[in-house]
């Protein structure tokens, strides 16, 4: 087997849904070995959310798409943390790890007595993260927040929205992620630091800093020249030319942008009118983006009656750039993201009714060292003995005791699933597009 | 204070906004970053508005100006062979080189991975490109709409009696600068416990496509296709509800259910038994929409945000302009917006650390460079070419 790039590093995970949880995924499909801490009578949101084939039945709590999402390659260590035997199994864990990385508010890691210089008594070059939406410290250090709510404070969402409407913001916590880049990166410089110094220290990621790092142009602009970027919609003022166009079939669009003169010539001659070049109101780059919105409607003219995945290849192959809106299910078929293998196939724990199924991988390759996915997410309490007895040595008097008194377990304390919506009903609020019911085969038929 | 990263050693090859934002990250906690541009024009960004003072100028570019703090420019004419075997000399001396030009042109021009590396096998070098290295798109032109077209965020964002939209400038590029800073350091760190360099293929598509949450899970797990908004789905809507000031964004979090947000808004219309249950919510979608739409308008945001944020489970997000990003009480006690003074675009408030690291701070020691200003200090003071000689280099056109 090749070794991975972090082989040998320990990270204690101790985070819910996606800003630490996305973070330590790409460093655990690396080769670093993340083991999740987690509780099993207070199962974290997304152990409780988006089931198999809305399979409800058994072990639903490890059949949750967000949470395999998420966690694999990792391990899971249920403990109760409220109890004292759960903290100090915890500590144990922690004193012989390089990180310990967490999301939650400042006020439970404080009552859980798991604090910086908690773990540092135990461990004194830890790296120890912690990701909040708003920041460790401050006025707002307490708030909880998930992605819409950072995204919104960050400074992105005003200046983004269809043009004349109102602020505009994804369907998935966009911001999530952007802290979750961000986190690896910091692990990754905290770690660089302590291989070099034989220092650890202390991280403070605020979810909100990290996207407002991304929108220097607004804040900027701002601050140089005190002004308020308007939304724009699809158009950037750098283009000549951009926006999102009707194709055939049942909203299908493509994404074009314009950024010279020489991809003006291409476009018109691509969707065959020839005639605008010699147009007095697109004579320009200026004259275009003047009348932009009257070349939106005559390209969207011409685009309508042209299959999206075709109009892209006609444009892409005169050198300018267009891209099909693909869904999530053409992503999944997308034949450039096959060729480079993009979407990796994962085994699932047999007892489960789940087959093997596709997943995104990661955002790069290593020529040396790739990454690989060795496993599926944890089972809740999969690994707690593997953990506990066999890592950390603990006696099996000891770990029973544990099992005994409820400080670890495998099945949550609610034994049923809570109701989910079924794709009827996601379809009627509009939540989805459709829904496929022959998708198992449709998946396996590409991927199997 | 120590830095992080004071000992990497990086060669900035990059232009625009994926590759410079990667090697800021990494100039930003203590890397000594080299970047490299063309004479004369230099990084395309420099002419990337908005400008400061909505002056275009090649040192005025707010984009430019963000993305290069603390870096070093030297320019360099890699068309020559004179500058490629002074591009060989910099990589050589190099921890990481960070590159995002089209997949063909560092190769076409001798100056792929096993080049660079040749005299140095502990060389990690990322290569940011809008589709990857290899593939059918290898050669496809890239911009931030069309990646998020094709990184499969597009479909889902915006309305859904409407065409897809984008976030507003560069995301895409920020999201794949930022993997690939974090992909750079992996692999020095395999590189200082082994010795072994290599070499990374960060995708701008592939780091879109990593976060999508369930996009395409959806489909694999029930057959289901993410969509974009409804206008009314029968929920609280998680997105921008206008209040009489601006939008907040009503979240309800962790067990929270109707009844606290009817109590939280003490609205006696949405009390009323048609939305008393999800099912008759759904089949008055549209009622609900107009009766969420009047019960916000009336409000202010920040009273509703700092109301809603001391109860439990009700974590409602504001929408803040950029003046109040700028004036945030939250961002001042963690002192976030720095002030860097620059020589020609004058001084302002720069976004500052993305996150703060206790022992080993962010910060900015110096302001973007002036096109090539560091040319002496790097040929003369690194490499030890005579200044007769750099006078020769700089007449022919090399640097």
């Amino acid at each position: 087997m090749v070794r991975g790039a972090l082989s040998g590093v320990r990270i204690v995970e101790f985070g819910q849904l996606i800003a630490i949880p996305f973070a330590t995924k790409l460093l655990a499909d690396m080769g670093a070995e993340v083991i999740r801490v987690e509780s099993y009578t207070r199962l974290e949101l997304y152990r409780l959310l988006g089931f198999y084939d809305n399979d409800t039945s058994g072990e639903w709590w490890n059949r949750s798409v967000h949470f395999y999402e998420q966690n694999r390659n990792k391990q899971s260590l249920t403990l109760d943390l409220t109890k004292p035997e759960g903290r100090s199994a915890l500590l144990e864990l922690v004193s012989v790890s390089d990180v310990f990385a967490e999301n939650f508010t400042p006020r439970v890691i404080k009552n859980f007595g798991l604090e910086y210089e908690d773990l540092r008594k135990v461990r004194p070059d830890i790296i120890m993260v912690s990701s909040t939406g708003y920041g460790h410290t401050g006025p707002w250090s307490e708030f909880g927040a998930i992605g819409f709510g950072t995204e919104a404070a960050s400074g992105l969402s005003s200046v983004t929205g269809y043009r004349g409407g109102p602020p505009a913001i994804p369907e998935i916590p966009y911001s999530d992620f952007t802290a979750g880049e961000h986190t690896a990166f910091a692990i990754m410089a905290a770690l660089v630091h302590r291989a070099a110094t034989g220092r650890g220290q202390f991280i403070d990621i605020s979810q909100t800093q990290t996207l407002s790092a991304t929108v220097p142009e607004a804040l900027m602009d701002y601050a140089f020249n005190g002004r308020t970027p308007a939304r724009a919609g699809n158009r950037d003022d750098n283009y000549q030319l951009q926006g999102t166009y009707p194709c055939t079939g049942n909203d299908n669009w493509i994404s074009i942008t314009i950024r010279s003169d020489s991809e003006w010539v291409s476009l018109c001659e691509v969707l065959g009118r020839g005639e605008w070049m010699e147009d007095a109101r697109f004579v320009d780059s200026a004259a275009r983006s003047r009348n932009h919105d009257l070349l939106d409607e005559l390209i969207a003219d011409c685009t309508r009656n042209r299959d999206s995945m075709e109009l892209q290849s006609a444009l892409q192959a005169v050198g300018a750039p267009a891209g099909a809106a693909l869904d999530g299910k053409e992503m999944l078929f997308n034949e450039h993201l096959a060729e480079r293998g993009f979407y990796e196939v994962v085994e699932h724990p047999a007892d489960l009714g789940m087959p093997p199924l596709p997943y995104p991988s990661r955002p790069w390759k290593f020529s040396g060292t790739p990454g690989t996915i060795r496993s599926a997410a944890p089972k809740l309490g999969e690994h707690n003995r593997a953990i506990l007895v066999e890592a950390l040595g603990m006696s099996e008097e000891r770990f029973g005791a544990l099992e005994e008194s409820g400080v670890i377990g495998t099945r949550p304390t609610t034994a049923k699933a809570p109701p989910q919506p079924t794709n009827e009903m996601l379809k009627q609020q509009g939540l989805i597009v459709r829904s496929e019911p022959d998708f198992k085969e449709q998946v396996w038929g590409r991927f199997g | 204070m120590p830095e992080a990263l004071e000992r990497l050693k990086v060669l900035d090859l990059t232009h625009h906004v994926a590759g410079p934002y990667c090697a800021k990250l990494l100039a930003d906690f203590g890397a000594d970053v080299t970047k490299v541009e063309r004479p004369e024009s230099g990084d395309p960004a420099r002419n990337m508005g908005p400008f400061a003072g909505d002056d275009p100028h090649p040192h005025k570019s707010l984009s430019f100006l963000y993305l290069n703090t603390n870096k070093r420019s030297v320019t360099l004419n890699l068309k020559s062979g004179e500058g490629r075997s002074i591009l060989k000399r910099l990589a050589s001396g190099a921890d990481v080189v960070v590159e995002n030009f089209r997949p063909r042109t560092l190769p076409g021009l001798g100056l792929g991975y096993d080049e660079l590396s040749k005299d140095n096998p502990a060389l990690v070098m990322v290569s940011i490109s809008n589709f990857g290295q290899t593939g059918p798109y290898r050669d496809y032109e890239g911009s931030d709409i069309v990646e998020y077209a094709l990184g499969g965020l597009q479909y889902i964002f915006g309305s859904n009696d409407r065409e897809p939209l984008k976030h507003a400038y560069n995301q895409a590029q920020y999201k794949a600068g930022a993997n690939a800073a974090s992909a750079a350091l992996i692999a020095f760190f395999h590189s200082m416990m082994t010795g072994e360099g290599q070499w990374v293929d960060v995708s701008i598509q592939e780091s879109m496509a990593s976060g999508l949450r369930d996009a395409t899970s959806a489909y694999t797990y029930t057959g289901a296709v993410r969509w974009r908004q409804p206008k009314a789905s029968g929920e609280i809507p998680r997105s921008p509800v206008r209040t009489s000031d601006g939008y907040v964004v009503p979240i309800t979090f962790g067990g929270a259910g109707w009844n606290d947000t009817v109590e939280f808004l003490e609205s006696d219309e949405l009390a009323d038994e048609r939305f008393a249950t999800a099912e008759s919510r759904v089949r008055n979608a549209a009622e609900l929409d107009r009766v969420i739409a009047e019960t916000f308008a009336g409000r202010e945001k920040f009273d509703l945000f700092y109301r809603a944020n001391r109860r439990r489970g009700l974590i409602y997000g504001v929408v803040q302009e950029p003046s109040e990003v700028h004036g945030n009480p939250q961002y001042d006690h963690r002192r976030y917006f720095r002030e860097v003074d620059h020589s020609v675009a004058g001084r302002a408030d720069y976004p500052g650390p993305p996150f703060n690291m206790e022992g080993t701070p962010w910060r900015v020691k110096s302001a973007a460079p002036t096109l090539g200003q560091h040319n002496e200090e790097v040929y003369r003071g690194e490499l030890g070419i005579s200044r007769g000689e750099l006078a020769r280099l700089a007449e022919a056109g090399v640097v």
